[in-house]
């Protein structure tokens, strides 16, 4: 039964079938092959029953959000105002890179959007200061990766109803790993700086007016933080009412910048559904397939045999993150979560580990994904920004931080309170 | 044909509209639904259930439109080093199952609606609205999404069979991660112009 499963949904996958319907017609097919009774008549009120979840109203929350900010322009100001702040280093405006990425994640659920916009504002930097190309856009690809980790998180949302497991508690969890992240991301950047100091580009100067005077563009991410992470921290909102919140600010920062027209609240809503429909579609058939396999006893079957394989908790860690190394090299981030994450959390959860903890283990393999070539996302949008020589160099320069990850990854296994701690503080 | 596309492209437009418009309603109301919690001890009540009514009716409304502007992600490692025409066999391969298995949806949908008109079934909430009501709605936005594909797969088909395979591939197939991404660029470049245009 594993195996035909298995070999279906990478025939469909491989041969470029839309997720949704590929995920749909592995449910359908196991529920004709091994299930006695017709499972295919309760697709109708599962889908219904997905489609209205209040739990995943967040993620069109998060999408237009992240789209009412794209359009208000306040990325540009951030950036520019963290460039005045950090450039004293060696290595000097890729750590006001990290320092946006981790910033504008704060705010955005979405890896691609984080690398997007902080890329746009900052590629223009890197022949004006004389820094090394590749090493500049691998700091844009890998800190771009931090929209899903530092909370809010679309993927997050995607993880906690796959589980069932609470969002407020992930998000609350992705803060401090996401923080000890950027920092690595920017010790990274040091050493290599200290080590070759031809990559890091000549200093700028800022006097402490332009910094001081720079102080309020880096309000309005802060305001949406507060109101999203900060409305749970203090358990006012759930994880959807927060979202609301957040779309709500996110509003008030774009009519105070004047930014806020029908036109644009036109394209960001077909932007949010475009983005939303697609999420939502694969959704709607990954919880009929979760039904079937529930259903037919794959995912015991599936549990039982890597029970006998008799794995210590450390050899399992090992395996899951090896398995999503390689499997992240060539899938999609979203599908890959979506069909893999219901299989293997129980055997996790099941062999002692936190769910919360695993969600955000989850989410950092997720991001190694990201980076890592053939299929990487998130190098794909920098060398898409900068549309000109060979996207060789991102990976080049991105290379670096995916061994930065894998210590966050073996950090996390060691002090799993890095994640635990603060979940820890709410439930009292 | 190309008339009945272009009607469709715009009007898919529309339903991302008011799936969006929806969608902030949503946010509004759930918003207020907090402060009246946290500062005046009441609420509106229903808020979540509305909230979710909204998610689904926008999410099939907006599916088409998706579709249309071949956004629904799809695995291209493989299919990326096939040849142009085996590739083309395969996106009309992948829009039949996906329109095939949302009919599907669609079809035992249906008999969802059917079943809540008949049993008279209302809403859990205060609000204790009649489900046939959002469920219709949501119903319609899925036959609408059926339509659109068969339509899309028809074009497609018509313009392979006039040697056109060119239209087609722009029509169905996947929007290679480059195209994607130079999508995204162009719009915040867009963005950018327009900023510093106004400066």
């Amino acid at each position: 039964m594993i195996w035909t499963a298995v070999g279906i949904l990478l025939v469909v996958l491989a041969l470029a079938v839309p997720v949704a319907a590929g995920l749909g017609v592995l449910g359908l097919a196991l529920s004709e092959i091994y299930s006695k009774l017709p499972l295919t008549l309760a697709i109708g009120e599962m889908s219904w029953a997905t489609s209205n979840n209040f739990l995943l109203v967040a993620i069109p929350f998060f999408v237009l959000l992240g789209e009412i900010l794209l359009r208000s322009g306040i990325a540009e100001r951030m950036y520019n105002a963290l460039v005045l702040w950090v450039p004293w280093l060696p290595g000097g405006l890729m750590h006001s890179n990290i320092a946006a990425c981790a910033m504008f994640a704060s705010t955005s659920g979405s890896s691609v959007a984080t690398a997007a916009t902080i890329g746009t504002v900052a590629m223009g930097e890197i022949r004006k200061h004389g820094y090394s190309e590749r090493l500049f856009l691998g700091t844009i690809a890998a800190g771009g990766t931090l929209g899903i980790l530092i909370p809010p998180s679309i993927n997050m949302i995607v993880y906690g109803v796959l589980t069932d497991s609470s969002i407020p508690q992930l998000y609350l969890a992705g803060i401090i790993p996401g923080l000890v992240l950027a920092t690595l991301f920017s010790l990274t950047i040091l050493v290599i700086c200290l080590i070759w100091p031809q990559l890091g580009g000549r200093r700028t100067g800022a006097t402490w007016t332009q910094r001081i005077r720079a102080l309020p563009d880096l309000l309005p991410p802060l305001v949406i933080f507060l109101a999203v992470i900060g409305s749970i921290y203090a358990g006012w909102a759930t994880a959807t009412e927060s979202a609301a919140l957040g779309v709500i600010a996110a509003l008030a920062v774009a009519a105070l910048r004047r930014k806020l027209t029908l036109r644009m609240l036109g394209q960001a809503f077909e932007g949010t559904m475009r983005t939303s429909a697609m999420i939502m579609a694969i959704l709607i058939a990954a919880y009929f397939l979760n039904f079937v396999i529930t259903s037919i006893g794959l995912t015991t079957q599936v549990n039982r045999y890597v029970t006998q394989l008799g794995l210590t908790p450390a050899q399992l860690f090992v395996a899951v993150v090896v398995f999503y190394l390689v499997l992240g090299m060539f899938m999609e981030t979203l599908s890959m979560m979506v069909a893999t994450v219901p299989i293997v959390a129980p055997i996790m959860i099941k062999a002692g580990f936190d769910p919360v903890w695993f969600g955000v283990l989850i989410v950092i393999l997720l991001e190694t994904a990201m980076i890592t070539p053939p299929v990487g996302i998130n190098l794909y949008v920098v060398q898409g920004l900068r549309s000109r020589g060979r996207i060789d160099d991102v990976i080049v320069g991105a290379a670096p931080f995916v061994l930065t990850m894998l210590l966050m990854i073996a950090a996390l296994w060691f002090w799993p309170a890095l994640a635990l701690w603060i979940p820890g503080l709410v439930r009292g | 044909m190309e008339a009945l596309m272009r009607g469709a492209h715009r009007a898919t437009r529309w339903c991302t509209w008011f799936g969006g418009a929806l969608i902030l309603l949503a946010a509004f109301l759930i918003g207020i639904d907090v402060v009246l919690r946290k500062f005046f001890s009441t609420s509106i009540g229903g808020a979540d259930e509305l909230a979710g009514y909204a998610l689904a009716i926008a999410t099939a409304w907006s599916l088409a439109a998706a579709l249309l502007a071949r956004a629904h992600i799809r695995i291209d490692s493989l299919y990326g080093l096939l040849p142009l025409r085996l590739r083309l066999l395969l996106d009309f391969l992948g829009l039949a199952l996906f329109i095939g298995y949302f009919g599907l949806i669609a079809r035992h949908g249906w008999n969802v609606v059917l079943q809540s008109w008949h049993a008279g079934s209302r809403s859990q909430s205060a609000l204790q609205i009649p489900t046939v009501i959002p469920q219709a709605i949501w119903i319609l936005g899925l036959a609408l999404f059926v339509i659109i594909g068969a339509l899309l797969f028809a074009h497609a088909l018509r313009l392979v069979l006039r040697g056109r395979s060119g239209e087609a591939t722009r029509a169905v197939s996947t929007r290679s991660t480059q195209e994607d991404v130079a999508e995204e660029v162009r719009d915040v470049e867009a963005r950018r112009s327009l900023e510093s245009g106004l400066r």
